[in-house]
């Protein structure tokens, strides 16, 4: 327990020490998941990485975050979403559709830090904030030399490892030595520019470049609580499938539905983390 | 609380239980293993690299284990056998390293050197300018371009540092004190040998120390405003001879004939020795002196000064290399031995110029009873060798400084200049000089706080001249002797109490000098004496007393010398005994590390040039004579001056900022008048005040999205100064100021360029009258196209636009190429055709009301040269 707690402790400290590091390349992936209506979400992340630190994120949610954590930018931000998806109607009712203004694709944000030798992942699991931090040597790799694939003219070796209920491929690039990659894949010799797991989640770079963009720690980092990954996962299933009735519990009176390609009101499907979540461990004995 | 202590020692011995166990298994599956293990260390300071990427590969090529380096620098991998197998490790901006691991014991210690990781259309590399502390450290690497041959190319690119036409490198604005290679001072001030020969390839980083005291004994105690280089050169250069050389030939359309470019050039850096030679000889109009200048020597104590000066015609603002006649050759062997805790140098070099000049004149007078053309045409050979050795030990440590160094200079320069046309005339020159010196210095720390030091220095220097000129008919022969002994004994002592150093230097020096001129046959138009016997001798005692007081990031230095001085003249004028005081104060402010400023000033008074003595003529050249002052004078100054210099080194910005200006006062006036053909300058005694402005600042900054940098430079200067021309009092001003830019990059992998911009206008007025300003534009722009890994194609282009008077320019383009092709990594072979139009001539001709002048002056023609280069 000690270990844990001074290893997390000693997550936070590089975390804040983090601040001013210059990152070395900027790599930017498209990925794709399967959703609960039996499509495919796909969306744009980057990689910033310098030799001994990685962060993945998304752009659009990193300024919105950038701009909410502090007072002026937070109105300015309220402003700028008011601007873009407040509609008055001619009987002075107000309606917002979100889908308009740079609201946050995703609310994960993945850390990684060598010289701690842990990981650190934000998201909103839920309703709730939450981060936990992992021990790097977690995810483990056997090479598959044979089976290369070329992304951005890079030769990329492929490495296949079991991790938090998925199977995972991975390319990475020689050429590029630096142990990181998307989302929380990590610990190749050689950046990761290509991955699939099974159930349909896959993602690829699309650009690469020298940058000097500063590693920004993670904003407002006082809202997000230390959680437990499986049952930070499990409570952000339950509020998926019942987010209705939690927000009517809480005294409001609200109507959830979900409508399709023409508009129609159709019966929102069930989350299945087993199908849906990209670590399904959680549900797995 | 007993049962809590009997919990824990349960626990512990069930973990020490676990623990045996695990060692044990350890142990036993490890009969059959290897422990690859070992630390990744940055090359640059020793420190543990973590997150390099480590990779076991097999004989077959394929990746058998992998890891990365921990925060410690630490990997460790078990591995069946590593028979065949090869360690990878790489890291970005790190060369990757490559080793077998058959018969290598472990841990095993990779050392990583800087190099760049090459993306996929953008390259990633170390930082290019990193600074600690007071040092900055430039990536050689990140600034160097195809083109590049030499360290010097590079360092030229690099922003806050600045290398003179000379040579001479400036740190944000002022001259270097030292230039090291690998932390040791091989060449002096010398230092042109190793920017002109060391190859850029071999040097790993280049070192600025700002606020460099180079004498350890005074750390702390005495502050220094100047900044040192020093060179890291790359482990492949070290603890080996290496070397290079090239050997070209090929001809020339102007001069008309056979030309060549040779250079050898060997380098050891050893931990003990450290040798620097070099041979090189070309008639391509580099001129090679200048490489072998001493940027550090200090005025002589002897203070001789040529009276006769016969210089060949030149081309006036034309780069050098365009216009030089040559045939120069220069040899320069330096070696350091370290002794114990000091070390011996020798520095020997001999170099020969032989330079050609041609010029004519043709001036036309518009008379009413018909047109008078009077011709001139100059043609002269000037033969000049010069051998000097220099033979230093030194100590250096924090509580002792020794440094005894004997130097010795012998010239030989043989100036013929032949002048056909209206005043045809031969002038022939022998100006041979001989020096030895030999200074002397140690300083003493003891105690921490005090100082003592003793200086010792003693010169001698004869500059015999001999000129002989036959003019219509006629022939005249000056001849000069003159040779001086100086020497300079002095001790000081110095303590540092609560950030206050005080100092205190006391000594003696003695000058004794004779000078002989002749002049037998005198045109008759000059009246006066013709023969000097003159001896000037002093005898002074002083004393410097320096105040350095420290706070807070501020440096004041208060230094106030005074003397008391007995000049003897042999009779030939009054003896006379002074007393000089001449006290100066400085302030430098340091806030931060990105922020620097400082100002100075002085004043004081000073005895006048004792080669201005002279109540006889001395001929300087066919037509001028020189008569000086028969009495003794002192002159008095005051100065001002003030720094500022900034930079933002994550960001790569420098800049600086200068402004000086300077008075002085002196009770004789320099007056020309005009006897016929010829021109006598002398002095009068007549009060003469004069001043001076000057302005400068530059501002450099990295260009990192193409591996470039910029600059914009900017200068002022305004002096202001009396004389007497043809009994008038004339008040003269001059102002001047210029403006440059300069740009290079790498915007594409196949492409670089360097681009150079500078315009310089100036003006004279006379008595309140102004002549019109007269600008000069130069453009140089150099296109490297590397079509294939092996092949390199230069394209470089000038351009001069001078305003010969007003609104009337003269315009020249040259055109040059090389193509070169890289055999391998030793050899390179290479072709290039310089002035490719054929341009021979930069002819111009100026107009007034009465008369026209045309000017010719000669420019090397088209070249077709062929080298090959060696190096190991």
């Amino acid at each position: 327990m000690n270990k844990l707690l001074t290893s997390i402790f000693m997550c936070l400290v590089a975390i804040s020490a983090m601040a001013q590091n210059k990152a070395e390349i900027i790599v930017s992936y498209d990925s794709s998941f399967p959703n609960k209506f039996g499509k495919i979400n796909t969306g744009k992340m980057s990689l910033l990485a310098s030799t001994t630190e990685a962060k993945y994120f998304n752009d659009l949610s990193l300024w919105v975050d950038s701009l909410k954590s502090t007072p002026e930018g937070k109105a300015q931000y309220m402003e700028i979403i008011k601007k873009a998806c407040m509609t008055v109607e001619p009987d002075g009712s107000v309606s917002f559709d979100m889908r308009k203004g740079p609201t946050k694709p995703t609310n994960s944000y993945v850390f990684t830090d060598l010289a701690q030798d842990c990981l650190t992942h934000y998201n909103k699991f839920g309703e709730d904030n939450g981060y936990y931090t992992e021990p790097l040597s977690e995810m483990q790799w056997t090479i598959v030399e044979d089976s290369t694939a070329t992304v951005l003219g890079y030769e990329c070796i492929m490495a296949e490892s079991d991790y938090h209920g998925r199977h995972w491929k991975a390319w990475f690039a020689t050429e590029l030595p630096m142990p990181f990659g998307l989302w929380k894949l990590h610990g190749l010799p050689g950046l990761i520019l290509k991955a699939e797991a099974n159930g349909g989640f896959s993602f690829v770079a699309t650009g690469l470049e020298r940058t000097d963009r500063i590693m920004t720690p993670m904003y407002m980092q006082g809202d997000y609580s230390k959680v437990d990954r499986k049952e930070a996962l499990k409570n952000a299933e339950y509020f998926a499938n019942n987010e209705e009735s939690i927000m009517n519990a809480q005294g409001q009176n609200v109507k959830i539905y979900s409508t399709d390609d023409q508009g129609n009101k159709i019966e929102t499907p069930k989350y299945d983390g087993l199908k849906h979540n990209i670590e399904p461990d959680y549900k797995m004995k | 609380m007993a049962a809590k202590a009997q919990r824990k020692a349960d626990i512990e011995v069930s973990y020490r239980y676990i623990i045996h166990l695990l060692c044990l298994f350890t142990v036993v599956s490890a009969v059959a293993q290897v422990n690859v293990t070992g630390n990744v260390i940055d090359k640059e300071n020793n420190a543990p690299l973590s997150g390099a990427s480590v990779i076991v590969k097999g004989a077959d090529g394929k990746i058998k284990k992998f890891a990365s380096s921990k925060a410690d620098g630490g990997f460790s991998m078990t591995m069946p056998t590593v028979d065949g197998s090869c360690l990878e490790v790489a890291m970005m901006g790190f060369a990757k390293r490559s080793i077998p691991l058959d018969s290598i014991v472990f841990p095993l210690t990779v050392y990583m050197e800087p190099g760049s990781t090459l993306l996929k259309e953008v390259t990633v590399k170390a930082d290019r300018i990193r600074e600690q502390g007071d040092t900055i450290t430039y990536d050689v690497g990140s600034f160097a371009q195809q083109q590049d041959r030499s360290i010097g190319d590079v360092l030229k690119r690099m922003p806050g540092i600045n290398v003179e036409q000379s040579g001479k490198i400036q740190y944000q604005g002022e001259d270097i004190n030292k230039f090291y290679i690998e932390g040791s001072d091989l060449l002096g001030g010398k230092y042109g040998i190793a920017t002109n020969g060391i190859s850029h390839e071999d040097v790993g980083a280049v070192e600025v120390m700002e606020n460099h005291q180079p004498m350890q004994v005074l750390s702390g105690i005495s502050f220094s405003d100047k900044a040192a280089i020093n060179l890291k050169l790359k482990n492949k250069a070290k603890a080996t001879w290496s070397f290079h050389g090239d050997a070209g030939g090929g001809y020339s359309w102007q001069p008309d004939g056979a030309i060549w470019d040779g250079e050898l050039f060997a380098m050891a850096v050893m931990p003990n020795f450290q040798n620097i030679t070099t041979f090189k000889t070309n008639n391509i109009g580099e001129d090679l002196s200048a490489q072998a200048t001493d940027f550090f020597a200090s005025r002589r104590g002897t203070d001789l000064s040529r009276y006769v000066g016969v210089s060949l015609p030149g081309v006036p603002n034309l780069s050098r290399k365009r216009t030089l006649f040559n045939r120069s050759a220069l040899v320069s062997t330096n070696a350091l031995w370290k002794l114990g805790r000091g070390e011996f140098k020798t520095q020997i070099d001999y170099s020969f110029n032989r330079i050609t000049a041609e010029a004519a004149n043709v001036t036309t007078y518009f008379l009413n009873d018909g047109n008078r053309v009077v011709t001139e045409d100059r043609n002269g050979v000037d033969r000049s060798h010069s051998l000097s050795g220099k033979f230093i030990y030194e100590l250096n440590q924090k509580t002792a400084f020794i440094n005894n160094t004997l130097k010795t200079n012998i010239d030989w320069d043989d100036v013929r200049l032949g002048v056909t046309g209206s005043l045809s005339n031969n002038q022939t020159a022998s100006l041979p000089a001989y020096y030895v010196g030999n200074d002397f210095k140690l300083i003493k720390r003891f105690n921490g706080k005090h100082l003592v030091t003793f200086i010792s220095k003693n010169e001698w220097e004869s500059l015999p001249q001999t000129l002989s000129v036959s003019i219509n008919d006629g022939f005249m022969r000056q001849q000069v002797k003159d040779h001086a002994f100086y020497t300079n004994e002095s001790a000081a002592y110095a303590f540092s109490v609560k950030g206050i150093t005080i100092s205190l230097e006391g000594g003696v020096k003695g000058y004794v000098r004779t000078m002989r001129s002749e002049l037998p046959d005198m045109p008759e138009e000059i009246p006066g004496e013709t023969t000097n016997v003159l001896n000037t001798n002093y005898f002074t005692v002083y004393a410097t007393p320096k105040f350095e007081y420290w706070v807070r990031r501020v440096n004041f230095t208060l230094n106030a010398p005074v003397s008391f001085a007995h000049y003897t003249f042999d009779k030939a004028l009054a003896n006379r005994s002074e007393v000089y005081f001449s006290p100066s104060l400085s302030m430098n402010w340091k806030p931060n590390n990105r922020f620097e400023m400082s100002v100075s000033g002085g004043t004081g008074r000073s005895p006048m040039d004792l080669n201005m003595i002279q109540p006889g003529y001395v001929m300087t050249n066919y037509r001028s004579f020189r008569r000086g002052i028969d009495d003794f004078y002192n002159s008095s100054s005051q100065r001002v001056s003030g720094r500022l210099s900034y930079k933002h080194t994550r960001r790569g910005i420098f800049a600086n900022a200068m402004v000086m200006q300077s008075w002085s006062h002196r009770p004789y006036t320099l007056a020309q008048q005009l006897y016929g053909d010829y021109v006598v300058y002398s002095y009068t005694d007549a009060e003469s005040d004069g001043q001076m402005l000057m302005a400068s600042g530059n501002i450099g900054k990295t260009l990192d999205f193409m591996r470039g940098s910029a600059n914009i430079n900017g200068s002022f200067s305004r002096n202001e100064s009396h004389l007497i021309s043809e009994n008038t009092n004339v008040n003269s001003v001059g102002t001047s100021w210029s403006v440059g830019a300069k740009i290079n990059g790498a915007p594409l992998r196949w492409f670089s360029f360097d681009y150079r911009f500078e315009w310089a206008s100036s003006r004279m007025s006379m008595n309140g009258t102004n002549a019109s300003w007269l600008g000069n534009m130069e453009n140089e722009l150099l296109l490297n196209i590397m079509p294939h890994r092996k092949w390199e194609w230069h394209i470089s282009g000038e351009h001069y636009r001078n305003e010969l008077t007003a609104d009337q320019f003269k315009n020249v383009f040259l055109l040059d190429t090389k193509v070169i092709f890289k055999l391998n990594k030793r050899l390179e072979l290479s072709a290039s055709l310089s002035n490719i139009f054929n341009q021979r001539t930069y002819n111009y001709t100026t107009y007034n009301q009465l008369t026209s002048f045309e000017s010719q002056r000669w420019l090397r023609g088209r070249e077709l040269l062929i080298s090959i280069s060696l190096r190991k």
